[in-house]
């Protein structure tokens, strides 16, 4: 067999391999495929996007809807863009627009820690009832 | 009445009027019960929370009968109106109006005065210049003509003589853009008298709210999308709330559009020409009287005035821009639900 091959050649992978190197390249896969199952869990794709202030909770939006909303922080207005399920922030009063050079993300989140504003992509759990008694327009 | 309140009739009209929504079956529980009725004008739908069909129904009959009174007084188009009376005698004499005429006039000139004359009820003849129908945009020079026959300061009110009058002839009070919304608190009045402690009355798009739901829930009321394409995008936010009225001012309900630029029925008083800053304007506050003014105020106003301004006054309001981005203020944080795309642009014909 092919496999059986490869293990009789010269240039066997543990060749050479002490008992701790066995362990710590076994360390490293099991590091590096939990790492990856993590990141999955962690922040899984989103379907709605959380826009805090100051810590508290000021607009709920999905993730597949389109839209521009200027949240108002406390130096200015941050502007929050979502389009095609990623979301990214177009304008903000903030001397080093670190978080508009961060661009779009479609999972886990982007801060601007001087205006106080918090992006968080999340995954609903339970959407709530739809059901609309009256519309104005 | 146009074409959207036509077809809204037509898909109501085969439908039973009255619909019992099941929401418990049990005996003395409270269930909802709607109705919709042609009335001023437009569409009104009431709901009410009752534990008896026969109770729902006397209450919406006596609720949709209050409407009609006040159509009656209020109407600029029904000659026999007080408002028509009053119009009649502009630059000659002072009339004497009922408390409803006087209360709603007073309502008017309230919120004309903080919007600093963006919400006016004497810009009715410039509107009547526009044709939405036939798109046709009006001659400069009548506009410019008309222009002098608006300002709610020619309106004088003597509350002690129960008296109004027009110091200019001419001018002429047209309450189409608060009558929606005094009318859903007066018919919300009506049905407390008559023991309903829950429901709503939404006159078109001026909705007001009180009580809770059967299920022990807050009214859900949907913020129509200014760019709707198809079914699935009509709502742009929800937000639930009681005791609370809601309102909505949009770009989009008359409009024409030529050469890429969309000409529609909320003109600036002091122009004369389409306000051109928003798409649409969400007013929330506890009375109709003063979201359906205000919407249209902060509309001629834009964002940038028209969410200071709400602050200031302590009132709540959504505005979507004329490029499609959300507004809201601070209040509304946490309790708005946004769904819709606002950033869609209607197709053009």
């Amino acid at each position: 067999m092919r496999l059986s091959g490869i293990r009789r050649g010269k240039k066997k992978l543990t060749d050479g391999m002490t008992l701790a190197d066995r362990l710590l390249l076994a360390a490293l896969v099991i590091i590096s495929v939990s790492g990856l199952i993590f990141i999955k869990e962690a922040f899984p794709q989103g379907t709605d996007v959380r826009i805090e202030v100051n810590g508290k909770l000021a607009y709920k939006l999905p993730l597949n809807n389109n839209a521009i909303i200027a949240v108002k922080g406390i130096d200015g207005d941050t502007v929050v863009e979502i389009k095609n399920r990623k979301v990214r922030i177009t304008e903000s009063p903030c001397p080093n627009k670190i978080c508009i050079h961060n661009g779009w993300i479609d999972r886990g989140a982007i801060a601007c820690l001087p205006n106080r504003v918090t992006v968080f992509v999340d995954s609903s759990e339970g959407k709530e009832n739809k059901a609309i008694d009256a519309i104005t327009g | 009445m146009d074409k959207k309140s036509i077809n809204l009739l037509l898909r109501y009209s085969i439908t039973p009027l009255l619909l019992c929504l099941l929401v418990s079956c049990g005996p003395g529980e409270k269930r909802l019960y709607k109705e919709t009725r042609a009335s001023m004008y437009t569409i009104v739908e009431i709901t009410v929370s009752s534990d008896s069909q026969q109770k729902a129904k006397t209450a919406i009959d006596n609720a949709f009968g209050e409407l009609e009174r006040l159509a009656k007084l209020l109407n600029f188009y029904a000659e026999d109106s007080e408002i028509s009376a009053v119009n009649r005698s502009a630059g000659n004499k002072p009339v004497r109006v009922s408390p409803e005429t006087m209360e709603i006039i007073e309502k008017a000139l309230y919120v004309s005065e903080n919007t600093g004359g963006a919400f006016d009820i004497t810009v009715g003849p410039l509107v009547r210049l526009w044709d939405f129908q036939k798109k046709i945009i009006p001659d400069r020079a009548i506009v410019k003509e008309k222009l002098k026959l608006v300002g709610y300061k020619h309106i004088v009110i003597d509350k002690e003589a129960s008296t109004v009058f027009l110091k200019t002839k001419g001018i002429q009070i047209d309450l189409g853009g608060i009558i929606k919304g005094f009318a859903a608190d007066k018919a919300v009045e009506i049905l407390k008298q008559q023991g309903i402690k829950a429901g709503i009355v939404a006159i078109a798009g001026d909705i007001k709210t009180f009580g809770i739901r059967p299920d022990g829930g807050l009214w859900k009321v949907g913020i129509q999308n200014p760019r709707q394409q198809t079914d699935k995008d009509e709502i742009t936010a929800t937000i639930a709330m009681t005791d609370m009225a809601i309102s909505t001012s949009g770009d989009y309900e008359r409009y024409f559009i030529i050469d890429g630029k969309r000409y529609h029925h909320i003109l600036n008083p002091k122009t004369g020409y389409p306000a051109d800053e928003c798409r649409s304007v969400s007013i929330i506050a506890k009375d109709g009287s003063i979201t359906d003014p205000f919407s249209t105020g902060i509309f001629i106003l834009g964002a940038e005035k028209g969410i200071k301004l709400l602050e200031e006054m302590g009132i709540d309001g959504i505005i979507v821009d004329k490029n499609g981005k959300i507004h809201t203020t601070p209040n509304l944080r946490g309790k708005l639900e946004i769904i819709g795309d606002s950033q869609r642009q209607k197709k053009t014909n």
